[in-house]
């Protein structure tokens, strides 16, 4: 891709390409760059919520994995499963618009973002049981015995951890819903489609977390 | 003077080659997609057999073989430049830190006691 003179010329007169970047190519890098950092303090957010976990999950090993088979084993197992599918699915719709074929890449988005919102649905009801189950510390929590303040505990975390991550999947799915339809109507294409892989890149990132959240929330003590 | 100029060169050439440009088969997206669920399936499975400390470290290694799936192929690392992928590691690099040295505390507080 040796973009003359004239071409980038062009490109600028377009809209296409920012007077401090020297081709589109420059201009794409410094956004993902730029999102990478973004990224990390994504990781960082959900870092320090994970390290308070290892904490008390050390502290009270057998309370943990008591709390952790009251969680919903099959509904975690296909949240996760739905994650990951719209995660390749948004995958496919940059890889669409970088071919052109815009009415697909529109269909994989807003596919992305249903599948985004089944995540939610099947989350919302996850927390509607735990609800029926006095499950949520300071509100409806009942729970004795000698684990009671761990099970309090590994909630609170639960909350704190499943909350946030669903209020990132909800601003994915406005974000790609959006996007989806900006797409159908023909705001990108081959030449401009950095902002649809940036969502991208956001919404992997919110799968990472949950892939992590998965066996840390519902699949410790399974066996006992 | 001459390196110079080559050097400068070289460092467009390396500019101008277009890694958003590549275009991945779809076939590699749908077996990456196909290798994630079966790695779902099989730590969902391994949590059922009492493994003891083993189902932890076995379901975190499978997160950590999931995460790089999608960072590789769906997030194109295996493209990026180096510098991106530098910056992609850096954030799981500060939590290793983060959780690391909170934990020479936490484990290593029964063997050396607090002086007070």
């Amino acid at each position: 891709m040796n973009a003359s003179v004239n071409e980038i010329e062009s490109l600028r007169d377009r809209g296409l390409l920012e007077k401090q970047f020297d081709d589109p190519v420059q201009q794409r890098e410094a956004a993902t760059l730029g999102m990478w950092v973004f990224l990390s303090t994504e990781i960082l957010f959900f870092g320090v919520l994970f390290a308070s976990y290892t904490i008390c999950r050390i502290l009270y090993p057998h309370g943990f994995a008591y709390a952790s088979r009251e969680t919903d084993f099959l509904l975690g197992t296909i949240e996760t499963g739905v994650l990951l599918t719209s995660s390749s699915l948004i995958a496919l719709g940059v890889r669409a618009i970088k071919l052109d074929q815009r009415a697909l890449a529109a269909w994989l988005l807003a596919g992305t973002a249903a599948l985004g919102v089944t995540f939610l649905v099947m989350h919302g009801f996850e927390y509607h049981k735990e609800w029926t189950e006095h499950l949520i510390p300071g509100l409806n929590f009942a729970r004795g015995g000698p684990y009671a303040r761990a099970i309090e505990l590994f909630f609170c975390l639960y909350y704190f951890i499943t909350g946030f991550h669903s209020l990132h999947v909800l601003a994915g799915v406005c974000v790609i819903g959006g996007l989806a339809i900006r797409v159908a109507r023909g705001a990108f294409g081959p030449e401009r489609f950095t902002t649809l892989e940036l969502a991208a890149l956001y919404w992997h990132l919110v799968d990472i977390v949950w892939i992590f959240v998965y066996p840390l929330i519902y699949l410790v003590g399974r066996a006992g | 003077m001459n390196t110079l100029a080559r050097e400068v060169r070289g460092a467009h050439e390396q500019e101008r080659k277009d890694p958003g440009s590549h275009i991945t088969p779809v076939w590699h997206y749908l077996a990456v997609l196909a290798t994630l669920l079966a790695l779902l399936t099989l730590s969902a499975i391994s949590a059922l057999f009492p493994l003891g400390y083993w189902n932890t470290i076995v379901n975190l290694m499978i997160s950590v073989i999931k995460t790089l799936l999608v960072m590789l192929f769906f997030m194109h690392e295996t493209e990026a430049r180096t510098l991106t992928r530098t910056t992609s590691a850096l954030g799981f690099v500060w939590l290793a830190i983060l959780i690391g040295i909170m934990l020479t505390d936490f484990l290593a507080r029964s063997i050396v006691p607090p002086p007070w």
